[in-house]
């Protein structure tokens, strides 16, 4: 487990000096930023136009929607090289040289990429997270920034399962797997919209398929006190960690499954 | 080189680009599922607002819920016209040194490729786009995308959104243009792209904006990629304002033209082909 731990940490070295060596490299950092920054504009505005939603206000729905993005840039950052695998590493056959390896397939192929770039997700929306904080004049004790952090480590978990999962099935399909933007950059555009007034439907497949509002509203909700039940707010880890176990399984089988591919 | 044999050169480069494009049926499906969730979540989105907010029932500019909701649809629709990013098959000319080889052929490269993105754009997307239109259409009532404001908005409509495929392509290859210098790297043209996909309307119909910011709205040239052909339909804009819109997108069209052949002419003139 540490050696896997330190081949992680020095793949991550590797990729991080030779995407220094572009000279542009910070370039991409503002590109990011801006991407960051354009993405909530819509739903500023409309608060902007239409004012509050009873007593939702635009600080309320930053910070929930903050806590959602800032886990997927996490896990963006930490399992970029399953972003990738599927279009990089399956079709080309690459994949084949890693599972030659006595290492963990986990390991070589979450190291397989990583952009600094992607950091700036994150760190965006903990900063948006702590303005939202501020706004709604909510003091940071150590147990709530323990929730806090307990909710994006389970994000992080669950996103990093989207990736795995995607994988996963690549084995299967190889191709046509543009369906996943739905669960990656399309599934934290429901945190916009104030929980209450969801859709029944939709609440559901976001709780239960996708454990989308356990990690990102409910612990907001515990965290600022808006009437729900306390101990909905710690359940972000255990279902951050479920979903990336039921993804393992899939990632498991395709590994069993496969039978090299490319040229 | 004359007019007939380009015209010749640019059907049949028109047609291969559609036929490749149409092998990607998967994808196709992907993307519809896609733009329809999307457009799903926007409308429970806008439902709410116009529902439960303060000022919803009053500030929203004359556009109402109804409208909004067939915005959204047909916003998902024409989305598929905008381009995220430069032609792949142009960009790897451009990054492996092919830019060499295209400059052999006898035919204007402003004028090839523009035929050649943006019938590979129209290749992939029209079945893409009309699902989801279709999608709207089958949708229950409260979500459902409604039928033209008139006939002659309809009629408006088809003629606006045939300029902004015009005016997307036209635009799609100035940024191209701009990228054939290929030592400044994805980030300015990206930049470009994402600044025109949000002022076209797709992220938030340009009426719900501030209201200081109307005019100038009314007057960039992104708006054309959507906003316009989308008001005319929902009848937020009367008929008799069609044809300045219109006008609008066709002036910035050959604004963009003009400069996507400058831009490129100069840069011709001094072109370093990369790699081998």
């Amino acid at each position: 487990m540490l050696a896997e731990g330190k081949i992680y940490c020095k793949y991550l070295r590797m990729h991080l000096l030779s995407g220094m060596e572009y000279k542009g490299w910070w370039l991409m950092l503002i590109q990011v930023l801006t991407v960051v920054i354009s993405d909530p504009i819509a739903t500023v505005l409309l608060f902007s136009r239409f004012g509050n939603i009873g007593e939702w206000t635009v600080a309320h729905i930053i910070l929930v929607y903050s806590l959602a993005v800032a886990s997927f840039g996490l896990a963006e950052s930490v399992c970029r090289g399953f972003d990738y695998f599927p279009w990089h590493l399956l079709r080309s056959g690459d994949f084949d040289r890693l599972l030659l390896r006595p290492r963990s397939l986990f390991v070589q192929v979450a190291a397989s990429r990583f952009h600094l770039h992607r950091l700036v997700r994150p760190f965006t929306g903990i900063c948006a997270a702590g303005w939202a904080l501020g706004q709604l004049g909510v003091p940071l004790t150590p147990g709530r920034l323990g929730i806090l952090a307990m909710a994006l480590a389970g994000g992080c978990l669950m996103y990093c399962g989207v990736f795995v999962l995607t994988s996963g099935l690549a084995f299967f399909t190889i191709k046509g797997l543009d369906w996943i933007f739905l669960l990656t950059n399309a599934s934290y555009q429901i945190t916009r919209c104030p929980e209450p007034y969801l859709p029944r439907m939709l609440k559901s497949v976001f709780s239960f398929v996708l454990p989308m509002l356990f990690i990102s509203f409910y612990p907001a909700a515990t965290v600022c006190g808006w009437g729900y039940p306390r101990w909905l707010g710690f359940l972000s880890l255990p279902s951050g960690a479920a979903f990336l176990g039921v993804s393992l399984l899939v990632w498991r089988i395709g590994v069993r499954h496969y039978k090299s591919t490319g040229s | 080189m004359n007019f007939r044999n380009t015209w010749r050169a640019c059907s049949s480069l028109f047609r291969i680009r559609m036929a490749e494009g149409l092998q990607y049926r998967v994808s196709a499906i992907s993307g519809t599922m896609v733009g329809v969730f999307w457009a799903l979540i926007e409308c429970v989105l806008f439902t709410v607002f116009y529902t439960y907010s303060e000022n919803g029932s009053w500030n929203n500019n004359g556009l109402s819920l109804p409208q909004a909701i067939s915005y959204v649809w047909l916003a998902q629709g024409l989305f598929v016209l905008q381009s995220m990013n430069i032609d792949s098959e142009i960009m790897s000319k451009i990054n492996n040194g092919d830019v060499g080889i295209e400059l052999c052929r006898p035919m204007n490269l402003y004028t090839h490729w523009f035929v050649k993105s943006s019938a590979g754009k129209l290749g992939t997307s029209w079945i893409r786009g009309l699902a989801t239109v279709l999608a709207g259409l089958l949708m229950p009532a409260g979500y459902a995308l409604g039928g033209p404001a008139s006939l002659p908005a309809l009629f408006y409509f088809l003629l606006s959104a045939v300029m902004a495929f015009v005016l997307c392509s036209a635009f799609a290859m100035l940024v191209t243009a701009i990228r054939l210098n290929i030592t400044w790297g994805d980030g300015p043209t990206y930049m470009l792209l994402l600044l025109s996909g949000i002022l076209s309307g797709t992220y938030l119909p340009l009426r719900l904006w501030p209201d200081f910011m109307q005019t100038f709205l009314y007057l960039q040239p992104f708006g054309g990629f959507a906003d316009i052909p989308l008001q005319l339909y929902i009848g937020s804009v009367a008929p008799a304002a069609a044809l300045p819109g219109i006008g609008l997108q066709l002036l910035w069209s050959l604004i963009f033209i003009a400069a996507g052949r400058m831009i490129m002419k100069r840069r011709l003139h001094s072109i370093i082909v990369q790699g081998g």
